[in-house]
Protein backbone atom coordinates (compact mmCIF):
# COMPACT_ATOMS: atom_id res chain seq x y z
CA UNK A 1 0.00 0.00 0.00
CA UNK A 2 0.98 3.51 -0.99
CA UNK A 3 1.15 6.45 1.15
CA UNK A 4 2.43 9.81 0.86
CA UNK A 5 4.03 10.74 4.29
CA UNK A 6 3.97 14.04 6.29
CA UNK A 7 6.25 14.64 8.57
CA UNK A 8 5.93 18.07 9.73
CA UNK A 9 8.08 20.07 11.80
CA UNK A 10 8.61 18.50 14.69
CA UNK A 11 9.70 15.24 14.17
CA UNK A 12 11.68 16.42 11.44
CA UNK A 13 13.62 18.65 12.27
CA UNK A 14 13.52 18.31 16.56
CA UNK A 15 12.69 14.55 17.26
CA UNK A 16 13.79 12.68 14.05
CA UNK A 17 14.59 9.57 16.06
CA UNK A 18 10.88 9.25 15.30
CA UNK A 19 11.15 9.62 11.92
CA UNK A 20 13.62 7.05 11.93
CA UNK A 21 11.08 4.67 13.63
CA UNK A 22 8.44 5.00 11.25
CA UNK A 23 10.36 4.64 8.45
CA UNK A 24 12.02 1.86 9.34
CA UNK A 25 8.88 -0.01 11.15
CA UNK A 26 6.66 0.79 8.06
CA UNK A 27 8.87 -0.56 6.04
CA UNK A 28 8.75 -4.00 7.87
CA UNK A 29 4.75 -3.77 7.58
CA UNK A 30 4.69 -3.62 3.79
CA UNK A 31 3.74 -0.16 3.70
CA UNK A 32 5.12 2.27 0.68
CA UNK A 33 6.18 5.90 1.82
CA UNK A 34 6.29 8.11 -1.37
CA UNK A 35 7.91 10.95 -0.52
CA UNK A 36 6.52 14.52 -2.11
CA UNK A 37 8.40 17.57 -2.71
CA UNK A 38 7.75 21.12 -1.60
CA UNK A 39 5.80 20.68 1.93
CA UNK A 40 5.47 23.57 4.29
CA UNK A 41 4.51 23.32 7.96
CA UNK A 42 1.05 22.13 8.66
CA UNK A 43 0.52 24.99 9.93
CA UNK A 44 0.45 24.54 13.31
CA UNK A 45 -3.05 24.22 14.62
CA UNK A 46 -2.28 26.45 17.94
CA UNK A 47 -0.25 29.02 17.51
CA UNK A 48 -0.78 29.87 13.59
CA UNK A 49 -4.24 29.38 13.57
CA UNK A 50 -4.58 31.68 16.18
CA UNK A 51 -2.87 34.42 14.51
CA UNK A 52 -5.45 33.96 10.97
CA UNK A 53 -7.41 30.78 10.21
CA UNK A 54 -7.79 31.89 6.32
CA UNK A 55 -4.00 31.56 6.40
CA UNK A 56 -3.81 29.03 8.06
CA UNK A 57 -6.43 27.02 5.81
CA UNK A 58 -4.39 27.98 2.89
CA UNK A 59 -1.26 26.73 3.57
CA UNK A 60 -2.69 23.09 4.78
CA UNK A 61 -4.88 22.96 1.31
CA UNK A 62 -1.38 24.02 -0.46
CA UNK A 63 -0.13 20.56 1.30
CA UNK A 64 -2.90 18.58 0.70
CA UNK A 65 -2.95 19.45 -2.93
CA UNK A 66 0.54 18.03 -3.13
CA UNK A 67 -0.77 15.31 -2.22
CA UNK A 68 -3.58 15.20 -4.44
CA UNK A 69 -1.60 15.91 -7.63
CA UNK A 70 0.26 12.93 -6.92
CA UNK A 71 -2.60 10.87 -6.45
CA UNK A 72 -1.77 9.59 -2.72
CA UNK A 73 -3.32 9.93 0.80
CA UNK A 74 -1.49 11.91 3.65
CA UNK A 75 -0.63 9.90 6.30
CA UNK A 76 0.61 12.11 9.54
CA UNK A 77 3.02 11.06 12.45
CA UNK A 78 2.21 14.12 14.36
CA UNK A 79 -1.15 14.84 16.01
CA UNK A 80 -0.71 18.45 15.71
CA UNK A 81 -0.14 17.95 11.69
CA UNK A 82 -3.27 15.65 11.80
CA UNK A 83 -5.52 18.26 13.33
CA UNK A 84 -4.35 20.67 11.21
CA UNK A 85 -4.51 18.55 7.87
CA UNK A 86 -7.73 16.88 8.95
CA UNK A 87 -10.00 19.70 10.03
CA UNK A 88 -8.32 21.14 6.44
CA UNK A 89 -9.52 18.98 4.76
CA UNK A 90 -13.14 18.03 6.44
CA UNK A 91 -14.02 21.85 6.33
CA UNK A 92 -13.06 22.59 2.65
CA UNK A 93 -14.74 19.54 1.57
CA UNK A 94 -18.16 20.53 2.79
CA UNK A 95 -17.78 24.33 2.68
CA UNK A 96 -18.14 25.82 -1.07
CA UNK A 97 -18.03 29.28 0.23
CA UNK A 98 -14.51 28.50 2.56
CA UNK A 99 -13.25 26.13 -0.26
CA UNK A 100 -13.67 29.30 -3.04
CA UNK A 101 -11.67 31.73 -0.86
CA UNK A 102 -9.48 29.44 -0.42
CA UNK A 103 -8.54 28.57 -3.79
CA UNK A 104 -8.91 31.89 -4.54
CA UNK A 105 -5.50 32.17 -2.75
CA UNK A 106 -3.75 28.68 -4.53
CA UNK A 107 -4.64 29.80 -7.73
CA UNK A 108 -2.17 32.46 -7.41
CA UNK A 109 0.46 29.51 -7.06
CA UNK A 110 -1.17 27.37 -9.83
CA UNK A 111 -2.83 24.95 -7.31
CA UNK A 112 -6.74 23.98 -6.74
CA UNK A 113 -7.89 22.04 -3.66
CA UNK A 114 -10.70 19.16 -5.06
CA UNK A 115 -11.01 16.98 -2.18
CA UNK A 116 -9.99 14.13 -3.74
CA UNK A 117 -7.88 12.26 -0.81
CA UNK A 118 -8.08 11.63 2.94
CA UNK A 119 -5.53 12.24 5.80
CA UNK A 120 -4.99 9.83 8.83
CA UNK A 121 -2.84 9.27 11.53
CA UNK A 122 -0.78 6.46 11.08
CA UNK A 123 -1.79 4.50 13.36
CA UNK A 124 -5.28 4.33 12.34
CA UNK A 125 -3.62 3.54 9.18
CA UNK A 126 -2.25 0.61 11.20
CA UNK A 127 -5.10 -0.16 13.01
CA UNK A 128 -7.92 0.16 9.58
CA UNK A 129 -5.61 -0.20 6.24
CA UNK A 130 -3.30 -3.11 7.44
CA UNK A 131 -5.12 -4.82 10.88
CA UNK A 132 -3.82 -5.66 13.71
CA UNK A 133 -3.06 -9.30 12.94
CA UNK A 134 -0.51 -7.68 10.46
CA UNK A 135 1.03 -5.82 12.89
CA UNK A 136 1.14 -8.85 15.47
CA UNK A 137 3.06 -10.91 12.18
CA UNK A 138 5.97 -7.86 12.11
CA UNK A 139 6.85 -8.69 15.53
CA UNK A 140 9.78 -10.83 16.45
CA UNK A 141 10.75 -9.84 20.03
CA UNK A 142 7.13 -9.67 21.90
CA UNK A 143 7.74 -6.29 24.71
CA UNK A 144 6.18 -8.99 27.12
CA UNK A 145 7.40 -7.50 30.41
CA UNK A 146 7.31 -3.78 29.75
CA UNK A 147 4.52 -2.03 31.27
CA UNK A 148 3.62 0.92 29.18
CA UNK A 149 0.69 3.66 30.29
CA UNK A 150 -0.59 5.30 27.31
CA UNK A 151 -0.77 9.04 26.84
CA UNK A 152 -3.06 9.26 23.84
CA UNK A 153 -2.96 13.19 23.81
CA UNK A 154 -6.04 15.18 22.18
CA UNK A 155 -5.95 15.95 18.77
CA UNK A 156 -6.04 12.01 17.61
CA UNK A 157 -9.62 11.92 18.77
CA UNK A 158 -10.57 15.17 18.75
CA UNK A 159 -13.18 16.60 17.38
CA UNK A 160 -14.36 13.39 17.12
CA UNK A 161 -17.00 14.67 14.68
CA UNK A 162 -13.96 15.14 12.07
CA UNK A 163 -11.54 12.87 13.06
CA UNK A 164 -13.69 9.77 13.27
CA UNK A 165 -10.90 7.59 14.96
CA UNK A 166 -12.24 6.41 18.16
CA UNK A 167 -14.83 7.09 21.55
CA UNK A 168 -12.43 10.16 22.74
CA UNK A 169 -13.64 9.47 26.44
CA UNK A 170 -12.61 5.84 26.40
CA UNK A 171 -10.28 5.08 23.58
CA UNK A 172 -9.06 1.45 22.89
CA UNK A 173 -6.85 2.35 19.46
CA UNK A 174 -3.51 2.64 21.32
CA UNK A 175 -4.37 -0.17 23.55
CA UNK A 176 -4.40 -2.38 20.80
CA UNK A 177 -1.88 -1.47 18.97
CA UNK A 178 0.03 -1.73 22.59
CA UNK A 179 -1.57 -5.09 22.66
CA UNK A 180 -0.55 -6.39 18.97
CA UNK A 181 3.01 -6.16 19.82
CA UNK A 182 2.71 -7.72 23.43
CA UNK A 183 3.10 -4.90 25.93
CA UNK A 184 1.35 -4.53 28.80
CA UNK A 185 -1.35 -2.11 29.18
CA UNK A 186 -1.62 -0.28 32.34
CA UNK A 187 -4.16 2.01 32.56
CA UNK A 188 -3.49 5.16 34.63
CA UNK A 189 -5.85 7.80 35.76
CA UNK A 190 -4.68 10.76 33.68
CA UNK A 191 -4.39 8.71 30.09
CA UNK A 192 -6.83 10.75 28.17
CA UNK A 193 -5.86 14.19 30.01
CA UNK A 194 -3.95 16.81 27.66
CA UNK A 195 -0.49 17.64 27.90
CA UNK A 196 -1.17 21.58 28.25
CA UNK A 197 1.41 22.10 25.50
CA UNK A 198 -0.56 24.82 24.26
CA UNK A 199 -1.49 26.61 27.11
CA UNK A 200 0.05 30.25 27.75
CA UNK A 201 0.36 30.11 31.22
CA UNK A 202 3.09 27.85 33.12
CA UNK A 203 1.45 27.11 35.79
CA UNK A 204 -1.36 25.33 34.20
CA UNK A 205 0.58 22.77 32.14
CA UNK A 206 3.09 22.57 35.07
CA UNK A 207 0.18 21.19 37.28
CA UNK A 208 -1.28 19.01 34.15
CA UNK A 209 2.38 17.19 33.97
CA UNK A 210 2.49 16.87 37.34
CA UNK A 211 -0.31 14.81 37.85
CA UNK A 212 0.33 13.27 34.43
CA UNK A 213 3.31 11.65 35.80
CA UNK A 214 1.93 11.09 39.38
CA UNK A 215 -0.44 9.11 37.97
CA UNK A 216 1.88 7.01 35.89
CA UNK A 217 3.81 6.15 38.63
CA UNK A 218 1.14 5.21 41.00
CA UNK A 219 -0.14 2.74 37.74
CA UNK A 220 3.29 0.85 38.21
CA UNK A 221 3.40 1.29 34.52
CA UNK A 222 7.76 1.26 33.52
CA UNK A 223 7.60 3.97 30.84
CA UNK A 224 5.00 6.34 28.82
CA UNK A 225 3.29 5.34 25.15
CA UNK A 226 2.75 8.24 23.17
CA UNK A 227 2.21 9.52 19.75
CA UNK A 228 2.87 12.59 19.30
CA UNK A 229 5.83 15.04 19.31
CA UNK A 230 4.15 17.99 20.84
CA UNK A 231 3.38 16.00 23.92
CA UNK A 232 6.64 14.16 23.86
CA UNK A 233 8.28 17.53 24.05
CA UNK A 234 5.69 18.69 27.25
CA UNK A 235 7.14 15.66 29.22
CA UNK A 236 10.53 14.40 28.14
CA UNK A 237 12.70 17.96 28.91
CA UNK A 238 9.48 18.58 31.37
CA UNK A 239 9.45 15.76 33.65
CA UNK A 240 13.08 16.66 34.48
CA UNK A 241 12.84 20.53 34.99
CA UNK A 242 9.55 19.80 37.08
CA UNK A 243 11.71 17.15 38.92
CA UNK A 244 14.47 19.27 40.01
CA UNK A 245 11.82 22.18 40.65
CA UNK A 246 9.94 20.34 43.09
CA UNK A 247 12.66 18.10 44.27
CA UNK A 248 11.11 14.57 43.46
CA UNK A 249 11.57 11.88 41.60
CA UNK A 250 9.07 12.11 38.88
CA UNK A 251 11.02 10.67 35.76
CA UNK A 252 9.67 7.84 33.49
CA UNK A 253 10.86 7.32 30.09
CA UNK A 254 8.88 8.00 27.09
CA UNK A 255 8.45 6.49 23.91
CA UNK A 256 6.76 6.96 20.56
CA UNK A 257 4.63 4.17 19.76
CA UNK A 258 6.74 3.74 16.61
CA UNK A 259 10.01 2.91 18.73
CA UNK A 260 8.06 0.47 20.63
CA UNK A 261 7.34 -1.36 17.41
CA UNK A 262 10.75 -1.24 16.34
CA UNK A 263 11.90 -2.63 19.11
CA UNK A 264 9.48 -5.34 18.85
CA UNK A 265 10.31 -5.97 15.26
CA UNK A 266 13.60 -6.48 16.59
CA UNK A 267 15.36 -3.23 15.34
CA UNK A 268 18.13 -1.62 17.80
CA UNK A 269 17.63 0.59 20.22
CA UNK A 270 20.12 2.90 18.56
CA UNK A 271 17.79 2.28 15.45
CA UNK A 272 15.03 3.87 16.90
CA UNK A 273 17.42 6.96 18.29
CA UNK A 274 16.14 6.38 22.03
CA UNK A 275 19.84 7.91 22.83
CA UNK A 276 18.41 11.15 21.59
CA UNK A 277 15.94 11.08 24.50
CA UNK A 278 16.65 13.40 27.53
CA UNK A 279 14.84 10.90 29.84
CA UNK A 280 16.85 8.25 30.18
CA UNK A 281 15.24 4.69 28.71
CA UNK A 282 18.14 2.17 29.70
CA UNK A 283 15.42 0.88 32.20
CA UNK A 284 13.37 0.15 29.02
CA UNK A 285 16.39 -1.01 27.22
CA UNK A 286 17.46 -3.58 30.03
CA UNK A 287 13.78 -5.54 30.07
CA UNK A 288 14.19 -6.10 26.26
CA UNK A 289 17.35 -8.11 26.75
CA UNK A 290 15.87 -9.78 29.95
CA UNK B 1 -25.27 47.17 33.93
CA UNK B 2 -23.30 47.35 30.23
CA UNK B 3 -24.84 47.86 27.03
CA UNK B 4 -24.22 45.12 24.78
CA UNK B 5 -21.64 45.78 21.93
CA UNK B 6 -23.28 44.61 19.35
CA UNK B 7 -20.66 45.99 16.91
CA UNK B 8 -18.22 43.63 18.63
CA UNK B 9 -20.32 40.49 18.24
CA UNK B 10 -20.52 40.90 14.55
CA UNK B 11 -17.04 41.32 14.50
CA UNK B 12 -17.09 37.99 15.94
CA UNK B 13 -19.46 36.70 13.72
CA UNK B 14 -17.55 37.46 10.53
CA UNK B 15 -14.89 35.84 11.81
CA UNK B 16 -14.20 32.05 10.80
CA UNK B 17 -15.29 29.53 13.89
CA UNK B 18 -16.73 32.90 15.74
CA UNK B 19 -20.13 32.45 14.20
CA UNK B 20 -21.78 30.10 16.62
CA UNK B 21 -21.50 32.33 19.67
CA UNK B 22 -24.63 33.34 20.02
CA UNK B 23 -26.35 30.00 20.19
CA UNK B 24 -24.76 29.59 23.62
CA UNK B 25 -27.34 29.32 26.13
CA UNK B 26 -24.48 28.89 28.84
CA UNK B 27 -25.17 25.58 30.55
CA UNK B 28 -21.80 24.94 31.35
CA UNK B 29 -21.28 21.80 30.00
CA UNK B 30 -17.85 22.98 28.17
CA UNK B 31 -16.28 23.60 31.96
CA UNK B 32 -16.72 20.42 33.37
CA UNK B 33 -14.23 19.10 32.05
CA UNK B 34 -12.12 21.31 30.55
CA UNK B 35 -8.37 21.33 31.57
CA UNK B 36 -7.40 24.65 31.57
CA UNK B 37 -10.49 25.23 34.03
CA UNK B 38 -9.77 22.32 36.53
CA UNK B 39 -6.26 23.72 36.75
CA UNK B 40 -7.03 27.27 37.04
CA UNK B 41 -10.05 28.97 38.65
CA UNK B 42 -9.93 31.80 36.20
CA UNK B 43 -10.18 30.18 32.86
CA UNK B 44 -14.01 29.71 32.60
CA UNK B 45 -15.15 28.70 29.10
CA UNK B 46 -18.87 29.48 30.20
CA UNK B 47 -18.01 32.96 31.21
CA UNK B 48 -15.41 33.41 28.31
CA UNK B 49 -18.81 32.95 25.99
CA UNK B 50 -20.62 34.62 28.38
CA UNK B 51 -18.03 38.17 27.35
CA UNK B 52 -18.87 37.44 23.98
CA UNK B 53 -22.58 37.31 24.42
CA UNK B 54 -22.25 40.90 25.31
CA UNK B 55 -19.59 41.54 23.02
CA UNK B 56 -17.17 42.89 25.88
CA UNK B 57 -14.29 43.41 23.34
CA UNK B 58 -11.95 44.27 26.30
CA UNK B 59 -12.09 41.71 28.21
CA UNK B 60 -11.91 38.94 25.80
CA UNK B 61 -9.21 40.52 23.27
CA UNK B 62 -7.23 43.54 25.56
CA UNK B 63 -3.80 42.76 26.45
CA UNK B 64 -4.82 40.18 29.79
CA UNK B 65 -7.59 37.99 28.05
CA UNK B 66 -8.01 34.85 29.36
CA UNK B 67 -8.24 33.22 26.44
CA UNK B 68 -4.71 32.45 25.99
CA UNK B 69 -4.86 30.06 28.62
CA UNK B 70 -7.28 27.44 26.79
CA UNK B 71 -5.15 24.16 26.26
CA UNK B 72 -6.87 23.45 22.59
CA UNK B 73 -7.52 20.48 23.67
CA UNK B 74 -11.20 20.20 22.04
CA UNK B 75 -13.29 18.83 24.68
CA UNK B 76 -15.63 21.71 24.88
CA UNK B 77 -16.20 20.91 21.46
CA UNK B 78 -17.09 17.73 22.55
CA UNK B 79 -19.28 18.33 24.81
CA UNK B 80 -21.06 21.42 23.76
CA UNK B 81 -24.84 20.62 23.18
CA UNK B 82 -25.62 23.66 21.04
CA UNK B 83 -22.36 23.01 18.63
CA UNK B 84 -21.18 26.33 19.40
CA UNK B 85 -17.32 25.13 19.30
CA UNK B 86 -16.17 26.87 22.45
CA UNK B 87 -12.83 26.29 21.83
CA UNK B 88 -13.09 27.48 18.04
CA UNK B 89 -15.08 30.89 19.01
CA UNK B 90 -11.77 31.43 21.04
CA UNK B 91 -9.42 30.95 18.46
CA UNK B 92 -11.28 33.50 16.05
CA UNK B 93 -10.98 36.08 19.28
CA UNK B 94 -7.39 35.19 19.12
CA UNK B 95 -7.59 35.91 15.25
CA UNK B 96 -9.20 39.17 16.51
CA UNK B 97 -6.44 39.80 19.25
CA UNK B 98 -3.48 39.34 16.15
CA UNK B 99 -5.41 42.29 13.99
CA UNK B 100 -5.44 44.55 17.11
CA UNK B 101 -1.63 43.87 17.94
CA UNK B 102 -2.78 42.56 21.52
CA UNK B 103 -1.78 39.09 21.26
CA UNK B 104 1.20 37.43 23.34
CA UNK B 105 4.71 37.94 21.37
CA UNK B 106 5.80 34.56 22.13
CA UNK B 107 2.96 33.27 19.67
CA UNK B 108 4.51 35.59 17.31
CA UNK B 109 7.11 34.15 17.14
CA UNK B 110 6.37 30.86 15.95
CA UNK B 111 4.61 32.16 13.49
CA UNK B 112 7.42 34.69 12.05
CA UNK B 113 9.22 31.50 12.28
CA UNK B 114 6.54 29.53 9.70
CA UNK B 115 6.65 33.03 7.44
CA UNK B 116 11.01 33.15 7.21
CA UNK B 117 11.06 29.66 6.59
CA UNK B 118 8.18 27.36 6.11
CA UNK B 119 8.59 25.76 9.79
CA UNK B 120 7.52 26.25 13.29
CA UNK B 121 11.15 24.38 13.88
CA UNK B 122 14.24 25.79 12.18
CA UNK B 123 16.74 23.52 10.80
CA UNK B 124 20.87 23.90 12.82
CA UNK B 125 23.52 21.70 12.57
CA UNK B 126 22.12 20.18 15.36
CA UNK B 127 19.44 18.85 13.91
CA UNK B 128 21.07 18.06 10.29
CA UNK B 129 23.74 16.38 12.28
CA UNK B 130 21.04 13.77 14.44
CA UNK B 131 19.54 13.40 11.01
CA UNK B 132 22.46 12.32 9.35
CA UNK B 133 23.36 9.90 12.26
CA UNK B 134 19.94 8.21 12.02
CA UNK B 135 20.47 7.31 8.27
CA UNK B 136 18.17 9.73 7.19
CA UNK B 137 17.86 12.07 4.09
CA UNK B 138 18.65 16.11 4.31
CA UNK B 139 15.61 17.78 5.17
CA UNK B 140 14.01 18.91 2.32
CA UNK B 141 13.36 23.21 1.27
CA UNK B 142 9.86 24.72 1.52
CA UNK B 143 9.23 27.06 -1.51
CA UNK B 144 9.13 29.99 -0.05
CA UNK B 145 7.84 32.18 -2.56
CA UNK B 146 4.64 30.00 -3.33
CA UNK B 147 3.96 30.05 0.64
CA UNK B 148 4.51 34.12 1.16
CA UNK B 149 1.81 34.64 -1.50
CA UNK B 150 -0.44 32.69 0.44
CA UNK B 151 -0.07 35.37 3.26
CA UNK B 152 -1.33 37.80 1.13
CA UNK B 153 -5.08 38.11 -0.17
Amino acid sequence: MKYAPFFGCMITVKYPQMEAAVRRTAEKLGMELVDLEGFSCCPDPIFFKATDKLIWLTIAARNICIAEEAGLDLITMCSGCTATLCEANYHLSREPELREKVNKRLKKIGKEYKGTISVRHIVTVLRDDLGIEKVKKSVKRPLNNIKVGIHYGCHLLKPSEIMRVDDPDSPTILENLFGAIGAQVIHHEKQVLCCGKACMSEAIPEKMTYDVLTSLKKSGADCMGLICPTCFDEFDLGQIKLSRKLKQDLTIPILYYFQFLGLAQGLSPHDVGLHLHKTKTDEIVKKLAS
Amino acid sequence: MKAINYKFREKLNSTIGGEAHGFCYQCGACVGDCPAAMYSPEFNPREILLSAILGDEEALTGENSPIWNCTNCYTCYERCPQAVRPVEVIIALKNICFEKGTNPLEVKDIVDSVKDAGRTVKITSLSDRRRKELGLKEVKIVPMEELRELFEP
